[in-house]
């Protein structure tokens, strides 16, 4: 079967100044007609491109377009300016593009403006970011999260990698900021029940404008690895609650090394024995109680008391005294800082 | 439905954190299982574990004999209930149901029968076409409970998921999932920090607390004979009365002194205050509100357990009266009949059924006398 299409050589040839046209929609379309092609099979591969890569700028850019082509060389040159149509065009008019290059600080703030006003986002409304990393990549957690943002919503889903989604939510009016972490616990909870994939979540402060989302992005990549590494036991990790994990996070490493070595001495631990890491960490949950910890433990008083000894011995820090104990809690995560560090 | 096996189940997370320590429970098939106790006990841990949402740190778990331990939470047969669930904002009740499904590519007939079938045991039929918002918070609940049975999972997994209701719907809606175990004969897993719902759902109860198990029993076990002091005061509301007590034992007869208050203990308990050596000990006396009498005809017939306090708080219940007082500086409370004369401020006599004692360890906290 054969195929005709209009072919805009002088179209494909201005195709540039086309998408710097403001008005964007006004490709002209003169069709037609000729025979091409003699291999069938050339032919029909080259018609089902040509058809996919029509489609698809039609799918991203609204504009319908005709071509018509004789020769199988055309037909390669007109999908090969077909792709650079939608990649350039995605770059100036997809919001995931825009997003995900607005995310990252590749948009000058002077641009952003006029660029969101072009996709219809309003670049004042205060927003929040939500970023989501699931155990495995899963599309499910995508589908997921569109139906638990619809459109209506004015919610942005902006894939970061196979594992990453960023959600940008808009602030109701009157909505506090200390309902993000219900938001967080319904998205966490919903894909565990609808989806079964352990997800962790971070969420930003108050995004102002739209020019915030780059800090936005910056405040969430933070937490989800500050709160992964330092308070593993949770899910949710919003900016704004990291502790002291957000100050150990950002220290050079070799200042992390010698703190070590002045509790450790020069023999830093990797890590210390399961053992002696379960003991001290209730110690320390029952708020340096040794008659709750060791009834709790199930161990005899004197033995917490060695174990305590123990580990002044090797520390010279009295895990009973409120500042060495504090010491030593502050050393317990800078050890697992750098053994992350070192596992990278 | 599926029968579940824990076995010295542990939870370490990588920064040292002991969430749940040697976990051990075999849970029949059918079985409406109950994990109670305070926040971050380690509860919700177990269950994640149990759904395959946390790695298990030591231990083995099975469902129907088979390890389960390194199954992905999808191939696990389960299905979960939350707090925070949400329902598609767009989507009719029948398409919340069906989402799910349709993820994973069921054929539209079976999704059909599967999603009426769930609406007709959660009496939703009538619903089906309506939107969230256009329901109410017992309703959406239902279309959340809905979403887990469509899936038939062999496990059904509930976490804390009438915490977020108000105290009317959440007895409403204890109800409904009681009548939803009897229908679907299937194994639920329940989280609450709640111990009346833990009571009143329950075929057994765990109470936890700091990761470790305390005790597995029946809900009327666990309110008779709790195996130490932390299940006495966790099951029963208002909470079981404490006082520190010094055993005394002259020959065959055994006192407890509460300040200037002598009971003496019935032969029921006090071989074990004997045999254990806690003459001269201090001990912990634990008596329920309820065990507490004020009526004239109790207090003549129990001369040994009488206490004398000033009445601090009134407080009428309709069908009961709570009354607060202090006995040796420490808060007590009776629960009595609403026929009672005494108010607040008056001087009170009370007499404790002392065959309902419960006598503790003031060291290790267990019980010596159940």
């Amino acid at each position: 079967m054969q195929r005709c299409y209009s072919l805009l050589i002088g179209f494909i040839d201005s195709l540039p100044l086309i998408y710097k046209n403001k008005k964007g929609c006004t490709l002209p379309v003169q069709p037609f007609y000729s025979e091409w092609g003699r291999n069938m099979d050339q032919e029909t591969e080259h018609s089902q491109e040509l058809d996919k890569a029509l489609a698809e700028l039609r799918r991203v850019t609204g504009l319908p377009l005709d071509i018509s082509i004789s020769t199988s060389a055309e037909a390669e040159k007109a999908l090969t300016q077909l792709k650079c149509l939608c990649k350039a065009y995605k770059e100036k008019y997809n919001k995931t593009d825009f997003l995900q290059s607005l995310m990252t600080g590749g948009i000058p703030a002077y641009e952003i403006p006029e660029r969101a006003a072009r996709l219809h986002i309003n670049p004042d409304d205060p927003r929040v970011l939500f970023l989501l990393e699931s155990a495995t990549p899963d599309e499910t957690v995508m589908e997921i999260l569109r139906n638990l943002f619809p459109s209506q919503t004015k919610a942005y889903l902006v894939p970061v990698t196979d594992t990453i989604t960023a959600v940008l939510r808009p602030i109701r009016s009157g909505e506090p900021p200390s309902d993000f972490r219900h938001i967080a616990r319904t998205i966490v909870d919903t894909l565990n029940a609808e989806a079964l994939v352990r997800v962790r979540l971070s969420y930003s402060s108050v995004l102002e404008t739209l020019a915030d989302t780059a800090r936005g992005f910056r405040e969430t990549s933070l937490a989800l690895k500050v709160g992964k590494l330092f308070y593993s036991e949770q899910s949710i990790f919003p900016y704004d609650e990291l502790g002291i994990g957000r100050l150990i996070y950002q220290l050079p490493l070799p200042l992390c090394e010698s703190f070590l070595k002045e509790i450790f001495g020069s023999e830093i631990p990797d890590s210390l024995d399961s053992e002696t890491t379960a003991t001290i960490n209730r110690f320390f949950q029952n708020n340096l109680n040794i008659a709750e910890t060791s009834r709790q433990l199930h161990m005899h008083r004197n033995t917490l008391i060695y174990r305590l000894e123990q580990v002044q011995k090797r520390t010279g820090l009295d895990l009973r005294l409120f500042e060495d104990a504090m010491t030593f809690k502050v050393a317990l995560m800078v050890m697992n800082y750098l053994q992350a560090e070192r596992n990278k | 439905m599926a029968s579940l096996s824990l076995q010295g189940i542990q939870k370490i997370y990588p920064n040292g954190f002991h969430a749940v320590k040697d976990f051990n429970l075999e849970i029949e098939d059918k079985e409406f299982i109950i994990f109670v106790g305070p926040s971050g006990c380690g509860k919700s841990t177990t269950l994640r574990m149990i759904a395959g949402l946390e790695d298990i740190s030591g231990g083995t778990l099975k469902i129907d004999g088979k390890v389960m331990n390194d199954v992905e939470p999808k191939d696990r047969d389960i299905a979960m209930v939350f707090q925070n669930y949400a329902l598609y904002p767009h989507m009719t009740v029948y398409d919340n149901m069906a989402f799910g499904l349709k993820l994973r590519k069921v054929p539209k007939a079976e999704i059909d029968k599967k999603v009426r079938e769930a609406a007709r045991i959660l009496d939703l039929e009538k619903l089906l076409d309506r939107k969230p918002k256009a329901l109410s918070g017992g309703q959406r609940q239902r279309v959340a409970m809905g979403r887990a049975i469509v899936r038939n999972p062999k496990v059904f997994l509930m976490d804390e998921p009438l915490s977020n209701l108000d105290a009317k719907l959440r007895v409403q809606m204890r109800i409904e999932i009681s009548k939803l175990h009897e229908n679907l004969g299937a194994t639920i897993i329940y989280v609450t920090h709640d111990q009346t719902e833990a009571m009143t759902l329950g075929t057994r109860i765990v109470v936890m607390k700091d990761g470790v198990v305390q005790q597995v029993d029946t809900p009327q076990n666990l309110y008779n004979t709790p195996c130490n002091l932390f299940v006495a005061g966790f099951i029963g509301s208002p909470q079981m009365n404490f006082l520190d007590a010094k055993c005394t034992v002259k020959g065959d007869d055994v006192t407890l002194t509460v300040g200037s208050h002598v009971l003496k203990v019935p032969a029921s308990k006090k071989k074990a205050l004997i045999d254990g050596g806690y003459n001269g000990k201090t001990v912990v006396l634990g008596i329920r509100p309820e065990d507490v009498h004020d009526s004239q005809a109790f207090i003549s017939n129990s001369p040994d357990s009488i206490i004398e306090s000033t009445i601090k708080v009134y407080e009428l219940l309709g069908a009961e009266v709570f009354l607060y007082f202090d006995v040796e500086g420490t808060q007590m409370t009776a629960r009595v009949n609403p026929r009672t004369t005494l108010r607040t401020g008056d001087k009170a006599v009370f007499a404790l059924d002392m065959e309902k004692i419960h006598v503790f360890d003031k060291e290790t906290e267990l019980t010596i006398t159940n």
